[in-house]
Protein backbone atom coordinates (compact mmCIF):
# COMPACT_ATOMS: atom_id res chain seq x y z
CA UNK A 1 0.00 0.00 0.00
CA UNK A 2 3.10 2.37 0.87
CA UNK A 3 4.50 1.53 -2.35
CA UNK A 4 0.83 2.21 -4.26
CA UNK A 5 0.88 5.77 -2.13
CA UNK A 6 4.12 6.87 -3.13
CA UNK A 7 3.51 6.08 -6.64
CA UNK A 8 -0.08 7.76 -6.85
CA UNK A 9 2.19 10.97 -5.29
CA UNK A 10 4.38 11.38 -7.84
CA UNK A 11 1.84 10.57 -10.50
CA UNK A 12 -0.12 13.65 -8.57
CA UNK A 13 2.89 15.79 -8.27
CA UNK A 14 4.07 15.32 -11.74
CA UNK A 15 0.87 16.01 -13.75
CA UNK A 16 0.71 19.47 -14.72
CA UNK A 17 -3.30 19.70 -14.35
CA UNK A 18 -2.47 19.93 -10.72
CA UNK A 19 -0.30 23.01 -10.64
CA UNK A 20 -3.03 24.74 -12.39
CA UNK A 21 -5.54 23.86 -9.99
CA UNK A 22 -2.99 24.94 -6.90
CA UNK A 23 -3.31 28.20 -9.21
CA UNK A 24 -5.95 28.73 -9.34
CA UNK A 25 -6.40 28.19 -5.65
CA UNK A 26 -3.80 30.67 -5.40
CA UNK A 27 -5.76 33.28 -7.53
CA UNK A 28 -9.14 33.00 -5.22
CA UNK A 29 -7.14 33.80 -1.86
CA UNK A 30 -5.34 36.51 -3.78
CA UNK A 31 -8.72 37.82 -4.73
CA UNK A 32 -9.95 37.79 -1.74
CA UNK A 33 -7.64 39.74 -0.23
CA UNK A 34 -8.34 41.97 -3.04
CA UNK A 35 -11.89 42.36 -2.02
CA UNK A 36 -10.83 42.52 1.47
CA UNK A 37 -8.39 45.76 0.95
CA UNK A 38 -11.36 47.07 -1.47
CA UNK A 39 -13.94 46.43 1.56
CA UNK A 40 -11.60 48.42 3.97
CA UNK A 41 -10.82 51.13 1.32
CA UNK A 42 -14.59 51.85 1.07
CA UNK A 43 -15.53 51.39 4.72
CA UNK A 44 -13.17 54.56 5.51
CA UNK A 45 -14.88 56.82 2.40
CA UNK A 46 -18.44 56.37 4.20
CA UNK A 47 -20.21 58.18 6.09
CA UNK A 48 -20.67 56.41 9.32
CA UNK A 49 -24.97 55.79 8.44
CA UNK A 50 -23.84 54.51 5.13
CA UNK A 51 -21.46 51.66 6.46
CA UNK A 52 -24.51 50.17 8.11
CA UNK A 53 -25.44 49.25 4.85
CA UNK A 54 -22.50 47.95 3.42
CA UNK A 55 -22.31 43.67 3.65
CA UNK A 56 -19.28 41.68 2.86
CA UNK A 57 -19.79 38.08 2.36
CA UNK A 58 -17.52 36.15 4.85
CA UNK A 59 -14.11 35.80 3.05
CA UNK A 60 -12.90 32.36 4.33
CA UNK A 61 -16.86 31.13 3.02
CA UNK A 62 -16.01 32.67 -0.40
CA UNK A 63 -12.41 30.79 -0.77
CA UNK A 64 -14.47 27.57 0.61
CA UNK A 65 -17.05 27.50 -1.89
CA UNK A 66 -14.33 28.08 -4.35
CA UNK A 67 -11.74 26.20 -3.29
CA UNK A 68 -14.23 23.12 -2.99
CA UNK A 69 -15.10 22.98 -6.86
CA UNK A 70 -11.03 23.63 -7.39
CA UNK A 71 -10.38 20.36 -5.67
CA UNK A 72 -13.04 18.36 -6.93
CA UNK A 73 -11.89 19.16 -10.29
CA UNK A 74 -8.57 18.33 -9.26
CA UNK A 75 -10.12 14.95 -7.99
CA UNK A 76 -11.55 14.18 -11.10
CA UNK A 77 -8.43 14.76 -13.11
CA UNK A 78 -6.27 12.80 -11.20
CA UNK A 79 -8.35 9.92 -12.70
CA UNK A 80 -10.00 10.90 -15.65
CA UNK A 81 -6.42 11.87 -17.12
CA UNK A 82 -5.52 8.57 -16.58
CA UNK A 83 -8.39 6.97 -18.09
CA UNK A 84 -8.31 9.15 -21.17
CA UNK A 85 -4.86 8.02 -21.85
CA UNK A 86 -5.41 4.47 -21.37
CA UNK A 87 -1.71 4.52 -19.25
CA UNK A 88 -4.69 3.44 -16.39
CA UNK A 89 -4.02 0.02 -17.57
CA UNK A 90 -0.31 0.04 -17.00
CA UNK A 91 -0.91 1.22 -14.06
CA UNK A 92 -2.90 -1.75 -13.56
CA UNK A 93 -0.46 -3.81 -14.89
CA UNK A 94 1.55 -2.62 -12.38
CA UNK A 95 -0.57 -2.80 -9.41
CA UNK A 96 -2.82 -5.49 -10.26
CA UNK A 97 -4.99 -4.92 -6.88
CA UNK A 98 -7.46 -2.32 -8.19
CA UNK A 99 -9.00 -1.49 -4.95
CA UNK A 100 -5.39 -0.72 -3.84
CA UNK A 101 -4.93 1.57 -6.59
CA UNK A 102 -8.83 3.52 -5.95
CA UNK A 103 -7.68 3.78 -2.18
CA UNK A 104 -4.15 4.88 -3.15
CA UNK A 105 -5.73 7.91 -5.47
CA UNK A 106 -8.07 8.66 -2.45
CA UNK A 107 -5.57 8.83 0.28
CA UNK A 108 -3.68 11.41 -2.12
CA UNK A 109 -6.09 13.20 -3.35
CA UNK A 110 -7.94 13.89 0.25
CA UNK A 111 -4.49 14.91 1.80
CA UNK A 112 -3.68 17.27 -1.08
CA UNK A 113 -7.14 19.03 -0.64
CA UNK A 114 -7.49 18.83 3.21
CA UNK A 115 -3.95 20.59 2.75
CA UNK A 116 -4.51 22.95 0.35
CA UNK A 117 -8.14 23.86 1.78
CA UNK A 118 -6.96 24.69 5.08
CA UNK A 119 -4.39 26.65 3.86
CA UNK A 120 -6.43 28.66 1.53
CA UNK A 121 -8.63 29.04 4.40
CA UNK A 122 -6.34 30.41 6.96
CA UNK A 123 -4.70 32.39 4.37
CA UNK A 124 -8.12 34.00 3.38
CA UNK A 125 -8.95 34.68 7.41
CA UNK A 126 -5.58 36.10 7.66
CA UNK A 127 -5.32 38.46 4.48
CA UNK A 128 -9.40 39.51 6.35
CA UNK A 129 -7.52 40.38 9.37
CA UNK A 130 -4.30 42.27 8.12
CA UNK A 131 -6.55 43.98 5.78
CA UNK A 132 -9.79 45.07 7.13
CA UNK A 133 -8.44 44.99 10.48
CA UNK A 134 -10.79 46.05 13.48
CA UNK A 135 -13.43 47.78 10.76
CA UNK A 136 -16.50 46.36 12.23
CA UNK A 137 -17.72 44.99 8.40
CA UNK A 138 -21.14 43.49 8.57
CA UNK A 139 -20.36 39.69 7.30
CA UNK A 140 -16.64 39.90 8.70
CA UNK A 141 -16.17 38.24 11.35
CA UNK A 142 -13.78 39.75 14.27
CA UNK A 143 -13.84 36.93 16.68
CA UNK A 144 -10.16 35.17 17.27
CA UNK A 145 -8.56 31.90 15.34
CA UNK A 146 -8.92 29.92 17.87
CA UNK A 147 -12.51 30.73 18.09
CA UNK A 148 -12.87 30.22 13.96
CA UNK A 149 -10.21 27.11 13.74
CA UNK A 150 -13.20 24.74 14.55
CA UNK A 151 -15.09 26.47 11.74
CA UNK A 152 -12.29 26.06 9.06
CA UNK A 153 -11.41 22.70 9.85
CA UNK A 154 -14.66 22.01 8.53
CA UNK A 155 -14.58 23.71 5.74
CA UNK A 156 -11.04 22.14 4.83
CA UNK A 157 -12.80 18.50 5.70
CA UNK A 158 -15.62 19.90 3.02
CA UNK A 159 -13.10 20.63 0.33
CA UNK A 160 -11.91 17.25 0.89
CA UNK A 161 -15.18 15.60 0.60
CA UNK A 162 -15.84 17.21 -2.74
CA UNK A 163 -11.68 16.15 -4.03
CA UNK A 164 -12.93 12.58 -3.29
CA UNK A 165 -16.68 12.82 -4.79
CA UNK A 166 -14.58 14.44 -7.96
CA UNK A 167 -12.54 11.48 -8.07
CA UNK A 168 -15.28 9.09 -7.62
CA UNK A 169 -17.14 10.31 -10.30
CA UNK A 170 -14.79 10.58 -12.30
CA UNK A 171 -14.20 6.86 -11.59
CA UNK A 172 -17.76 6.19 -12.06
CA UNK A 173 -18.42 8.21 -15.52
CA UNK A 174 -15.13 7.50 -16.80
CA UNK A 175 -15.35 10.52 -18.15
CA UNK A 176 -14.20 13.88 -17.29
CA UNK A 177 -16.82 16.38 -18.71
CA UNK A 178 -19.69 14.38 -17.57
CA UNK A 179 -17.54 14.12 -13.81
CA UNK A 180 -17.70 17.99 -13.94
CA UNK A 181 -21.21 18.49 -15.18
CA UNK A 182 -22.26 16.84 -12.62
CA UNK A 183 -20.01 18.48 -10.00
CA UNK A 184 -21.12 21.65 -10.87
CA UNK A 185 -24.75 20.75 -10.38
CA UNK A 186 -24.25 19.41 -7.01
CA UNK A 187 -22.37 22.27 -6.18
CA UNK A 188 -24.10 25.33 -8.26
CA UNK A 189 -27.14 24.43 -9.13
CA UNK A 190 -29.16 21.82 -6.98
CA UNK A 191 -28.96 24.67 -4.05
CA UNK A 192 -30.25 27.07 -6.30
CA UNK A 193 -32.77 24.53 -6.53
CA UNK A 194 -33.35 23.61 -3.06
CA UNK A 195 -33.74 27.51 -2.00
CA UNK A 196 -36.47 27.79 -4.70
CA UNK A 197 -38.82 24.30 -2.93
CA UNK A 198 -41.67 25.39 -1.05
CA UNK A 199 -41.18 25.21 2.69
CA UNK A 200 -40.18 23.18 4.50
CA UNK A 201 -38.50 21.46 1.68
CA UNK A 202 -36.48 23.96 0.60
CA UNK A 203 -34.31 24.15 3.91
CA UNK A 204 -34.67 20.49 3.89
CA UNK A 205 -33.10 19.77 1.02
CA UNK A 206 -30.76 23.04 1.18
CA UNK A 207 -29.69 21.31 4.47
CA UNK A 208 -28.28 18.21 3.29
CA UNK A 209 -26.60 19.63 0.02
CA UNK A 210 -22.84 19.03 0.19
CA UNK A 211 -21.73 22.64 0.17
CA UNK A 212 -24.00 23.11 3.22
CA UNK A 213 -22.49 21.05 5.53
CA UNK A 214 -19.01 22.78 6.95
CA UNK A 215 -21.58 25.68 8.14
CA UNK A 216 -23.55 22.91 9.97
CA UNK A 217 -20.49 20.49 11.12
CA UNK A 218 -18.82 23.36 12.83
CA UNK A 219 -22.33 24.85 14.32
CA UNK A 220 -22.04 28.21 13.22
CA UNK A 221 -25.03 28.85 10.79
CA UNK A 222 -24.30 31.60 8.04
CA UNK A 223 -26.84 34.05 7.68
CA UNK A 224 -25.99 34.83 4.68
CA UNK A 225 -26.01 31.92 3.33
CA UNK A 226 -28.73 30.00 0.72
CA UNK A 227 -29.44 27.23 2.85
CA UNK A 228 -30.19 27.28 6.23
CA UNK A 229 -28.94 24.81 9.36
CA UNK A 230 -30.86 22.54 10.52
CA UNK A 231 -28.56 19.38 11.20
CA UNK A 232 -26.62 18.91 14.38
CA UNK A 233 -22.96 18.96 14.15
CA UNK A 234 -23.16 15.06 14.06
CA UNK A 235 -25.62 14.64 11.73
CA UNK A 236 -23.85 17.05 9.04
CA UNK A 237 -20.59 14.81 9.25
CA UNK A 238 -22.63 11.28 8.62
CA UNK A 239 -24.25 13.45 6.03
CA UNK A 240 -20.20 14.37 4.45
CA UNK A 241 -18.96 10.75 5.15
CA UNK A 242 -22.03 9.55 2.84
CA UNK A 243 -21.28 11.75 0.08
CA UNK A 244 -17.78 10.40 0.16
CA UNK A 245 -18.77 6.65 0.88
CA UNK A 246 -21.37 6.06 -1.30
CA UNK A 247 -20.28 7.29 -4.70
CA UNK A 248 -16.81 5.60 -3.48
CA UNK A 249 -18.74 1.92 -3.06
CA UNK A 250 -19.90 2.50 -6.35
CA UNK A 251 -16.59 3.66 -7.79
CA UNK A 252 -14.92 0.31 -6.53
CA UNK A 253 -17.27 -1.81 -8.00
CA UNK A 254 -17.10 -0.54 -10.97
CA UNK A 255 -13.72 0.06 -11.08
CA UNK A 256 -13.57 -4.29 -10.38
CA UNK A 257 -15.92 -5.54 -12.51
CA UNK A 258 -15.00 -3.06 -15.46
CA UNK A 259 -12.34 -3.79 -18.38
CA UNK A 260 -10.25 -0.53 -18.21
CA UNK B 1 6.22 -19.53 -19.48
CA UNK B 2 3.18 -18.29 -20.80
CA UNK B 3 -0.03 -20.88 -20.58
CA UNK B 4 -3.29 -19.81 -22.51
CA UNK B 5 -6.07 -22.23 -21.81
CA UNK B 6 -9.50 -22.53 -23.97
CA UNK B 7 -9.44 -18.23 -23.36
CA UNK B 8 -13.05 -16.75 -24.31
CA UNK B 9 -13.94 -13.46 -24.49
CA UNK B 10 -17.03 -11.84 -25.30
CA UNK B 11 -18.23 -8.25 -26.83
CA UNK B 12 -21.96 -8.13 -26.15
CA UNK B 13 -22.45 -10.77 -28.85
CA UNK B 14 -19.01 -10.53 -30.22
CA UNK B 15 -17.05 -13.22 -29.89
CA UNK B 16 -13.91 -11.52 -29.99
CA UNK B 17 -11.49 -14.48 -28.41
CA UNK B 18 -12.81 -18.16 -29.18
CA UNK B 19 -11.78 -20.46 -26.77
CA UNK B 20 -7.90 -20.10 -27.96
CA UNK B 21 -5.53 -22.26 -26.04
CA UNK B 22 -1.58 -21.59 -26.79
CA UNK B 23 1.80 -21.88 -24.90
CA UNK B 24 4.54 -19.81 -24.96
CA UNK B 25 7.86 -21.15 -23.84
CA UNK B 26 10.90 -19.96 -22.63
CA UNK B 27 14.46 -19.85 -24.56
CA UNK B 28 12.57 -18.47 -27.87
CA UNK B 29 11.01 -15.41 -29.34
CA UNK B 30 7.26 -16.23 -29.94
CA UNK B 31 5.00 -13.92 -32.36
CA UNK B 32 1.87 -13.23 -32.51
CA UNK B 33 0.03 -13.09 -35.83
CA UNK B 34 -3.17 -12.08 -37.02
CA UNK B 35 -5.11 -9.73 -38.81
CA UNK B 36 -6.48 -6.36 -37.03
CA UNK B 37 -9.48 -7.33 -34.89
CA UNK B 38 -8.23 -10.93 -34.60
CA UNK B 39 -8.55 -10.55 -30.80
CA UNK B 40 -4.55 -10.43 -30.65
CA UNK B 41 -4.95 -7.58 -27.56
CA UNK B 42 -8.21 -8.63 -26.27
CA UNK B 43 -5.83 -11.61 -25.36
CA UNK B 44 -2.64 -9.92 -24.53
CA UNK B 45 -4.91 -8.17 -22.54
CA UNK B 46 -6.57 -10.94 -20.68
CA UNK B 47 -3.29 -12.83 -19.87
CA UNK B 48 -2.47 -9.34 -17.75
CA UNK B 49 -5.67 -9.56 -15.96
CA UNK B 50 -6.70 -6.18 -17.35
CA UNK B 51 -10.19 -8.04 -19.66
CA UNK B 52 -11.82 -10.51 -17.81
CA UNK B 53 -12.68 -13.69 -19.95
CA UNK B 54 -15.59 -15.30 -19.96
CA UNK B 55 -14.49 -18.59 -19.91
CA UNK B 56 -10.60 -20.11 -19.75
CA UNK B 57 -7.63 -19.20 -18.47
CA UNK B 58 -3.76 -17.38 -18.64
CA UNK B 59 -1.11 -18.07 -16.39
CA UNK B 60 2.40 -16.46 -16.62
CA UNK B 61 4.67 -18.66 -14.49
CA UNK B 62 1.70 -20.74 -13.49
CA UNK B 63 -0.04 -18.29 -11.58
CA UNK B 64 -2.66 -15.46 -12.61
CA UNK B 65 -1.57 -12.38 -13.54
CA UNK B 66 -3.23 -10.53 -10.70
CA UNK B 67 -1.93 -13.54 -8.30
CA UNK B 68 1.42 -12.23 -8.78
CA UNK B 69 3.24 -10.40 -5.97
CA UNK B 70 5.46 -8.18 -7.66
CA UNK B 71 4.38 -8.37 -11.21
CA UNK B 72 6.38 -5.40 -12.65
CA UNK B 73 9.82 -7.86 -11.76
CA UNK B 74 8.32 -11.18 -13.37
CA UNK B 75 6.43 -9.34 -16.45
CA UNK B 76 7.83 -6.63 -18.33
CA UNK B 77 4.72 -4.87 -20.66
CA UNK B 78 4.32 -3.04 -23.67
CA UNK B 79 1.00 -2.94 -24.64
CA UNK B 80 0.25 1.11 -25.94
CA UNK B 81 2.70 3.44 -26.33
CA UNK B 82 0.68 5.78 -26.70
CA UNK B 83 -0.91 5.32 -23.00
CA UNK B 84 1.20 7.56 -21.34
CA UNK B 85 0.35 11.46 -20.11
CA UNK B 86 1.74 13.73 -22.10
CA UNK B 87 2.65 16.40 -19.17
CA UNK B 88 5.13 14.10 -17.24
CA UNK B 89 8.76 13.24 -18.68
CA UNK B 90 10.08 10.01 -19.19
CA UNK B 91 11.92 10.70 -15.74
CA UNK B 92 8.86 11.34 -13.87
CA UNK B 93 6.72 8.47 -15.97
CA UNK B 94 9.11 5.32 -14.92
CA UNK B 95 9.36 6.95 -11.83
CA UNK B 96 6.09 6.31 -10.60
CA UNK B 97 6.39 3.11 -12.11
CA UNK B 98 9.56 2.35 -10.58
CA UNK B 99 7.43 2.93 -6.83
CA UNK B 100 4.44 1.39 -7.30
CA UNK B 101 6.43 -1.99 -9.14
CA UNK B 102 9.01 -2.21 -6.42
CA UNK B 103 11.77 -1.47 -8.26
CA UNK B 104 14.71 0.97 -7.20
CA UNK B 105 15.30 4.08 -8.87
CA UNK B 106 18.12 3.11 -10.11
CA UNK B 107 16.92 1.18 -12.45
CA UNK B 108 15.17 4.17 -13.74
CA UNK B 109 18.27 5.70 -15.05
CA UNK B 110 19.72 2.11 -16.83
CA UNK B 111 17.00 1.78 -18.62
CA UNK B 112 16.44 5.55 -19.65
CA UNK B 113 20.31 4.89 -21.01
CA UNK B 114 19.40 1.31 -22.16
CA UNK B 115 16.73 2.57 -24.93
CA UNK B 116 18.77 6.00 -25.79
CA UNK B 117 16.38 8.39 -24.16
CA UNK B 118 19.03 9.77 -22.05
CA UNK B 119 19.13 13.39 -24.05
CA UNK B 120 15.24 13.89 -23.42
CA UNK B 121 14.78 12.44 -20.02
CA UNK B 122 13.68 15.49 -18.61
CA UNK B 123 11.33 16.99 -21.73
CA UNK B 124 7.62 16.27 -21.95
CA UNK B 125 6.54 13.37 -23.28
CA UNK B 126 4.00 15.09 -25.54
CA UNK B 127 7.05 16.62 -27.76
CA UNK B 128 7.78 12.94 -28.29
CA UNK B 129 7.71 11.36 -31.93
CA UNK B 130 5.97 7.62 -32.06
CA UNK B 131 9.41 6.13 -32.63
CA UNK B 132 10.48 7.82 -28.89
CA UNK B 133 7.20 6.67 -27.08
CA UNK B 134 8.11 3.51 -28.40
CA UNK B 135 11.76 3.74 -26.87
CA UNK B 136 9.86 4.75 -23.18
CA UNK B 137 7.34 1.98 -24.08
CA UNK B 138 10.46 -0.53 -23.99
CA UNK B 139 12.04 1.32 -20.93
CA UNK B 140 8.93 0.66 -19.08
CA UNK B 141 8.95 -2.98 -19.61
CA UNK B 142 12.72 -3.10 -18.89
CA UNK B 143 12.20 -1.23 -15.81
CA UNK B 144 11.60 -4.39 -13.47
CA UNK B 145 14.49 -6.51 -15.23
CA UNK B 146 11.41 -9.31 -15.69
CA UNK B 147 11.90 -12.54 -17.15
CA UNK B 148 8.87 -12.33 -19.54
CA UNK B 149 8.37 -9.70 -21.97
CA UNK B 150 4.62 -9.27 -23.14
CA UNK B 151 4.87 -6.70 -26.15
CA UNK B 152 2.40 -5.08 -28.56
CA UNK B 153 3.53 -3.96 -31.71
CA UNK B 154 6.90 -2.57 -30.45
CA UNK B 155 8.39 -1.58 -33.72
CA UNK B 156 5.44 0.59 -34.82
CA UNK B 157 7.03 3.88 -35.63
CA UNK B 158 10.68 2.87 -34.98
CA UNK B 159 13.30 3.78 -37.22
CA UNK B 160 15.39 0.76 -38.95
CA UNK B 161 18.22 1.43 -36.65
CA UNK B 162 15.01 1.11 -33.65
CA UNK B 163 13.78 -1.76 -35.58
CA UNK B 164 17.29 -3.60 -35.73
CA UNK B 165 18.13 -3.12 -31.69
CA UNK B 166 14.97 -4.30 -30.71
CA UNK B 167 15.37 -7.74 -32.58
CA UNK B 168 18.77 -7.92 -30.54
CA UNK B 169 17.16 -6.92 -27.99
CA UNK B 170 14.64 -9.57 -27.88
CA UNK B 171 16.85 -12.34 -29.93
CA UNK B 172 19.13 -11.77 -26.65
CA UNK B 173 16.61 -11.54 -23.95
CA UNK B 174 15.06 -15.11 -25.59
CA UNK B 175 18.61 -16.37 -25.54
CA UNK B 176 19.28 -15.96 -22.25
CA UNK B 177 16.48 -18.21 -21.54
CA UNK B 178 13.58 -15.70 -20.60
CA UNK B 179 9.92 -15.79 -22.63
CA UNK B 180 9.16 -13.55 -25.38
CA UNK B 181 5.56 -12.99 -26.43
CA UNK B 182 5.44 -10.18 -29.38
CA UNK B 183 2.65 -8.78 -31.28
CA UNK B 184 3.37 -7.64 -34.83
CA UNK B 185 1.69 -7.07 -38.17
CA UNK B 186 4.66 -6.79 -39.74
CA UNK B 187 5.52 -9.99 -41.70
CA UNK B 188 9.07 -9.30 -42.57
CA UNK B 189 10.44 -8.08 -39.35
CA UNK B 190 8.36 -11.17 -37.59
CA UNK B 191 10.07 -13.28 -40.05
CA UNK B 192 13.64 -12.26 -38.80
CA UNK B 193 12.81 -11.72 -35.15
CA UNK B 194 10.87 -14.48 -34.03
CA UNK B 195 11.37 -18.72 -33.81
CA UNK B 196 7.98 -19.91 -33.56
CA UNK B 197 4.59 -18.44 -34.32
CA UNK B 198 1.03 -18.60 -33.22
CA UNK B 199 -1.38 -16.97 -35.93
CA UNK B 200 -5.02 -16.57 -34.89
CA UNK B 201 -8.14 -15.02 -37.00
CA UNK B 202 -11.44 -14.39 -35.77
CA UNK B 203 -10.33 -15.20 -32.03
CA UNK B 204 -9.42 -18.63 -32.73
CA UNK B 205 -6.24 -20.30 -33.22
CA UNK B 206 -5.06 -20.80 -36.67
CA UNK B 207 -1.48 -22.26 -36.38
CA UNK B 208 0.83 -22.98 -33.87
CA UNK B 209 4.24 -23.96 -35.32
CA UNK B 210 7.60 -23.06 -35.54
CA UNK B 211 9.05 -20.32 -37.74
CA UNK B 212 10.96 -23.26 -39.75
CA UNK B 213 8.18 -25.44 -40.36
CA UNK B 214 5.90 -22.77 -41.61
CA UNK B 215 8.50 -21.55 -44.67
CA UNK B 216 9.41 -24.61 -45.34
CA UNK B 217 10.64 -25.78 -48.66
CA UNK B 218 6.86 -25.58 -51.24
CA UNK B 219 7.69 -25.69 -54.15
CA UNK B 220 10.51 -26.37 -56.93
CA UNK B 221 10.52 -24.25 -59.82
CA UNK B 222 11.79 -25.37 -63.23
CA UNK B 223 12.20 -23.69 -66.54
CA UNK B 224 12.72 -25.84 -69.90
CA UNK B 225 12.78 -25.30 -73.68
CA UNK B 226 10.51 -28.46 -73.51
CA UNK B 227 9.01 -27.50 -70.93
CA UNK B 228 5.43 -29.78 -71.96
CA UNK B 229 7.53 -32.99 -72.39
CA UNK B 230 9.15 -32.11 -68.94
CA UNK B 231 5.88 -31.61 -67.66
CA UNK B 232 4.66 -34.91 -69.01
CA UNK B 233 7.92 -36.61 -67.24
CA UNK B 234 7.30 -35.73 -64.27
CA UNK B 235 4.26 -36.56 -63.46
CA UNK B 236 4.47 -39.84 -64.45
CA UNK B 237 7.46 -40.28 -61.95
CA UNK B 238 5.07 -38.70 -59.12
CA UNK B 239 5.21 -34.96 -59.40
CA UNK B 240 1.92 -32.34 -59.47
CA UNK B 241 2.65 -29.65 -61.93
CA UNK B 242 1.55 -26.88 -62.39
CA UNK B 243 2.32 -24.08 -65.28
CA UNK B 244 3.26 -20.92 -63.80
CA UNK B 245 2.09 -17.55 -65.66
CA UNK B 246 5.35 -16.06 -66.75
CA UNK B 247 6.23 -19.81 -67.94
CA UNK B 248 7.98 -22.57 -65.98
CA UNK B 249 6.61 -25.23 -63.93
CA UNK B 250 5.99 -25.25 -60.33
CA UNK B 251 6.46 -28.87 -59.12
CA UNK B 252 5.42 -30.30 -56.24
CA UNK B 253 6.38 -33.73 -54.44
CA UNK B 254 9.83 -34.16 -56.28
CA UNK B 255 12.97 -32.43 -54.77
CA UNK B 256 16.00 -30.81 -57.33
CA UNK B 257 18.15 -33.63 -57.84
CA UNK B 258 14.94 -36.22 -58.93
CA UNK B 259 13.90 -33.77 -61.55
CA UNK B 260 17.53 -33.41 -62.81
CA UNK B 261 18.11 -36.85 -63.01
CA UNK B 262 14.96 -37.65 -64.73
CA UNK B 263 15.49 -34.64 -67.41
CA UNK B 264 19.05 -36.27 -67.71
CA UNK B 265 17.47 -39.21 -68.49
CA UNK B 266 15.30 -38.00 -71.25
CA UNK B 267 17.61 -35.60 -72.87
CA UNK B 268 15.10 -32.47 -71.63
CA UNK B 269 17.62 -29.66 -71.23
CA UNK B 270 16.50 -27.53 -67.70
CA UNK B 271 17.28 -24.11 -67.69
CA UNK B 272 16.71 -23.17 -63.99
CA UNK B 273 15.86 -25.09 -61.00
CA UNK B 274 15.08 -23.43 -57.85
CA UNK B 275 13.89 -24.97 -54.43
CA UNK B 276 11.29 -22.22 -53.28
CA UNK B 277 10.65 -21.84 -49.50
CA UNK B 278 6.92 -19.96 -48.95
CA UNK B 279 7.83 -16.90 -47.39
CA UNK B 280 6.03 -15.75 -43.84
CA UNK B 281 3.96 -13.30 -45.38
CA UNK B 282 2.68 -15.62 -48.22
CA UNK B 283 2.21 -18.79 -45.38
CA UNK B 284 0.49 -15.84 -43.30
CA UNK B 285 -2.24 -14.88 -46.22
CA UNK B 286 -3.03 -18.35 -47.36
CA UNK B 287 -3.49 -19.49 -43.06
CA UNK B 288 -5.63 -16.27 -42.57
CA UNK B 289 -7.60 -16.32 -45.79
CA UNK B 290 -8.38 -19.96 -45.35
CA UNK B 291 -9.95 -19.04 -41.86
CA UNK B 292 -11.96 -16.01 -43.69
CA UNK B 293 -14.14 -18.06 -45.56
CA UNK B 294 -15.02 -20.47 -42.99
Amino acid sequence: MIDALAAEWLKLRTLRSTSVVLAVVAVVVALMALLAWWSANLWDGLSPGDRDHLVVSPLPDVTHMLASLCLAVLGVLAFSGEQGTGMIRTTFTVLPSRGRVLAAKAGVVAAVAACTGLTAVLATYAAGRLLIGDRPIRGQSAEVLSRQLPHFLAMSLSITMFALLGLCLAVITRSAVAAIATLVAVWYVLPIVGYNLPAPWGDRVGSILPGALADQLAGTGNPDAVTVALLPPLAALAVMAAYVAVPYGVAAVLLARRDP
Amino acid sequence: MIEVRELTKRFGRTVAVDGLTFHVKPGRVTGFLGPNGAGKSTTLRMILGLDRPASGEALVGGRRYDRLRHPMREVGVLLDAGAVQGGRTPLGHLSWMARAGGVGRDRVVTVIEQVGLAGVARKRIRGFSLGMRQRLGIAAALLGDPGVLLLDEPVNGLDPDGVRWIRELLREFAAEGHTVLLSSHLMSEMELTADHLVVIGRGRLITDASMRELTAVRDVFVRSSRAADLATALSAAGGTVAAEDGGGLSVRGLDPAEIGDLAARQAIPLHEVTPRGASLEETYLRLTAREADR
